[in-house]
């Protein structure tokens, strides 16, 4: 016991000594060397990886054209951008960690990692710390009422991804729907979600005959469709992520649930997965997306959204890009522009020109409200057409009209 | 009535998978007192295997069973042999780093050769469903892959009650010195365990694919399920982890029913801690066997 004791305490000894060296550098992001640092915790491993792994190539594709031309033009200097990536697994106490330390390596400038809860837990650590966050994929509203003034998201809040859905049925689908069932993962991001959907049915007309909830990152949503199966929703809207929305439509087909209009998710249907998995029964869900192909707009970085397409299929071996991909560049983006506009890399100075930036993108319109929210882009509603997601929504960058009802 | 009923019947069949994710959990814990922490990384390798057979010449996942329970065997056996037998002897706490360890190790290895995509197997069956009076429906994936988990969990009480090879694992599950002393080899013993839970593993990751999706993240849920339905069933009986696996189903199911949808994990714990509780075997297992989990 007194061995076992004692290689307790020597492990432990080890680590506080571990940490110790590795905290409390000297600052090393800036203009002396030439080079702009900013740092990014990401979900590379644990539940959300294959979102985590997406966004970490939209921050690739920010830095390879950043510097292909030529860098970043501050107070005279040219900087390189480099990017510096720490695997969160997933866990937004780890994410929250993680930017502490790269406060500790003098790394100022960064950018957000994948999710409402991790961003929420680096955006408290980043306005401790005097860091600046652009946040890339952290939609939840609750994030932005908590007084931060250092933390500014490029997309859409959480409350537009259902609101969207729900306004683009009720603008395109004859016959129109009368009723609706929200199933919702569990989280703060998803619940504000279905809340913003909930409101926008409501206010148009429509009746929410069901509200269910299910464990976040599950892929067995049965009991929420038993309760629903019974009361025929005309349409099914899941605010959830890739695992609960390949499920609910999955078990939907085995438990024999066919809403008469058709389903619609948010997050999940743009990710090639969705389609990968569910072969033929994803055909006519739709989603909402942040960004699509045809988002209007575009600066001198990347070129309007078609240009940002064909860039991140070069880079990515044909591969098309999803919408976290391009929120992601688009966050990069944001923080390029400011370091421009602020003439500097003094975190101080960067933010106060993140917070006045206004500019078209090949992401839409960027421009943060004193919260840090951006409300003047609006969110796309796609629809699975012929195993492809077809943007449908709104009508100024629709690809295809909408069909409907939805289910084959 | 109808949706209690459709409640019911998804949940039993949910639970027979979820007692052919654990049943080789169970064994190796039973027989080694192993809390093998990899379990459900062996899982993800199966359904990774059915995966590759069916892109590869589009094999059945449930027929993919085979090979995948087959290579798992042997990657089990190995394993064992080389690697967990060198801590077998410590202390319960180094075998669940090691085991820990090794998930990592594998789960990161499937992310790099498979990437974080989210799978499934499609077959042109799984998801069509046996329609009952009421709309109760069975859909036939779920059904083979509980009837599977029936016949299997049969096949392991055949082979461990009826079979040389069986008594010799049972018996060094008892008590190693006295098997030692009656001329079974106890390394080999130890490997064929975890060669036959490894295979089980392979077997259930297929039918997952099957019915359900899967990615490497999915490796530690799958390795809570089985450590769940193990202690609820009990250790040191073979039938364990199929009634615990059914009883985390049903559980599961009704609490979806009559209680909001995203207390159900908590309701299925606190079934746990009253089990632990009140008849800390397990529902089937015998106290031997929980005793020995002070170690």
């Amino acid at each position: 016991m007194s061995n076992r004791a004692f290689a307790g305490a020597a492990v432990v000894a080890l680590l506080l000594v571990t940490t110790a060296c590795g905290s409390k550098q000297a600052p090393e992001a800036g203009g002396d060397s030439g080079r702009l640092v900013l740092g990014a915790s990401l979900s590379l491993t644990g539940a959300t990886a294959k979102e985590g792994i997406l966004t970490r190539e939209g921050y690739e594709v920010c830095t390879k054209v950043v510097n292909d031309k030529g860098g970043v033009a501050a107070g005279g200097t040219k900087y390189q951008l480099e990017i510096r990536f720490q695997d969160d697994t997933s866990k937004a106490d780890v994410s929250a960690q993680l930017v502490d330390q790269y406060n500790d390596q003098g790394v100022k400038l960064i950018l957000g990692p994948y999710g409402s809860g991790p961003t929420d837990a680096v955006a408290a650590v980043v306005e401790r710390n005097g860091q600046v966050m652009a946040d890339s994929a952290g939609a939840d509203n609750k994030i932005f009422a908590k007084g931060y003034r250092r933390s500014f998201a490029v997309l859409s809040p959480a409350t537009s991804y259902v609101a969207s859905i729900v306004q683009a049925i009720n603008d395109l689908a004859t016959p129109k729907p009368k009723t609706f069932a929200f199933i919702s993962a569990d989280d703060g991001f998803s619940k504000t979600a279905t809340q913003g959907g909930i409101s926008k049915a409501k206010e148009l007309g429509f009746e929410v005959i069901a509200e269910e909830y299910v464990p976040n990152q599950t892929t067995d949503v049965s009991s929420a469709l038993t309760k629903i199966k019974p009361k025929n929703p005309d349409v099914i809207l899941g605010s959830v992520h890739l695992s609960e929305g390949i499920a609910i439509v999955k078990q939907s087909k085995e438990l024999g649930v066919r809403p008469t209009g058709g389903f619609g998710e948010t997050v999940a249907p743009p990710i090639p997965d969705f389609v990968k998995t569910l072969a033929g029964s994803a055909e006519g869900v739709l989603g909402s997306t942040q960004w699509t192909p045809k988002t209007a707009g575009s600066e001198r970085f990347f070129g309007s959204a078609t240009d940002y397409a064909a860039t991140f299929k070069t880079q990515f071996g044909g591969r098309d890009p999803v919408y976290h991909n391009a929120e992601a560049t688009a966050a990069c983006l944001a923080l390029v522009l400011a370091v421009e506009k602020a003439g500097s890399t003094d975190p101080d100075k960067v933010r106060d020109a993140l917070a006045a930036l206004d500019t078209p993108s090949f992401f839409g319109p960027i421009k943060f409200t004193p919260e840090g929210m951006n409300v003047t882009k609006q969110m796309a509603v796609i629809q699975i057409q012929n195993g492809k997601a077809v943007p449908v929504w709104p009508a100024d960058s629709a690809e295809a009209p909408l069909k409907w009802p939805a289910t084959a | 009535m109808a949706q209690f009923l459709q409640a019911t019947v998804y949940g039993l069949l949910q639970g027979g998978l979820l007692a052919l994710i654990a049943v080789g959990f169970s064994l190796v814990w039973g027989v080694m007192n192993v809390v093998n922490l990899s379990h459900g990384a062996f899982v993800l390798a199966g359904a990774y295997v059915a995966l590759q057979l069916h892109d590869a010449v589009g094999l059945d996942p449930f027929v993919s069973m085979v090979p995948a329970a087959l290579l798992l065997f042997g990657f089990g056996y190995v394993v064992q042999r080389y690697l967990v037998n060198l801590v077998v002897n410590g202390p319960i706490f180094i075998t669940l780093l090691l085991t820990f360890g090794l998930e990592l190790v594998l789960v990161n290895l499937m992310l790099y050769l498979f990437t974080a995509d989210h799978q499934s197997i499609p077959t042109g069956y799984a998801e069509g469903s046996l329609v009952l009076p009421g709309d109760v429906r069975i859909p036939y994936g779920r059904l083979i892959a509980a009837l599977l988990a029936l016949a299997l969990t049969v096949a392991l009480v055949y082979v461990m009650r009826r079979t040389r090879t069986g008594l010799s694992i049972l018996a060094t599950g008892m008590d190693r010195g006295a098997a030692r002393l009656m001329g079974i080899k106890a390394r080999h013993v130890y490997a064929l365990t975890f060669g036959i839970a490894a295979a089980m593993a392979g077997a259930a990751g297929a039918a997952v694919g099957a019915v359900s999706t899967f990615s490497p993240a999915d490796a530690g849920r799958f390795t809570l399920f089985s450590f769940v339905a193990s202690v609820l069933g009990g250790l040191g009986n073979m039938w364990g982890a199929l009634y615990g696996g059914l009883v985390l189903g049903l559980v599961q199911a009704w609490g979806g029913q009559l209680l909001p949808g995203t207390l159900v994990n908590a309701v299925a714990f606190a079934v746990l801690v009253l089990v632990l509780a009140f008849r800390p075997q397990g529902i089937a297992g015998k106290p031997f066997y929980a005793s020995r989990l002070e170690v």
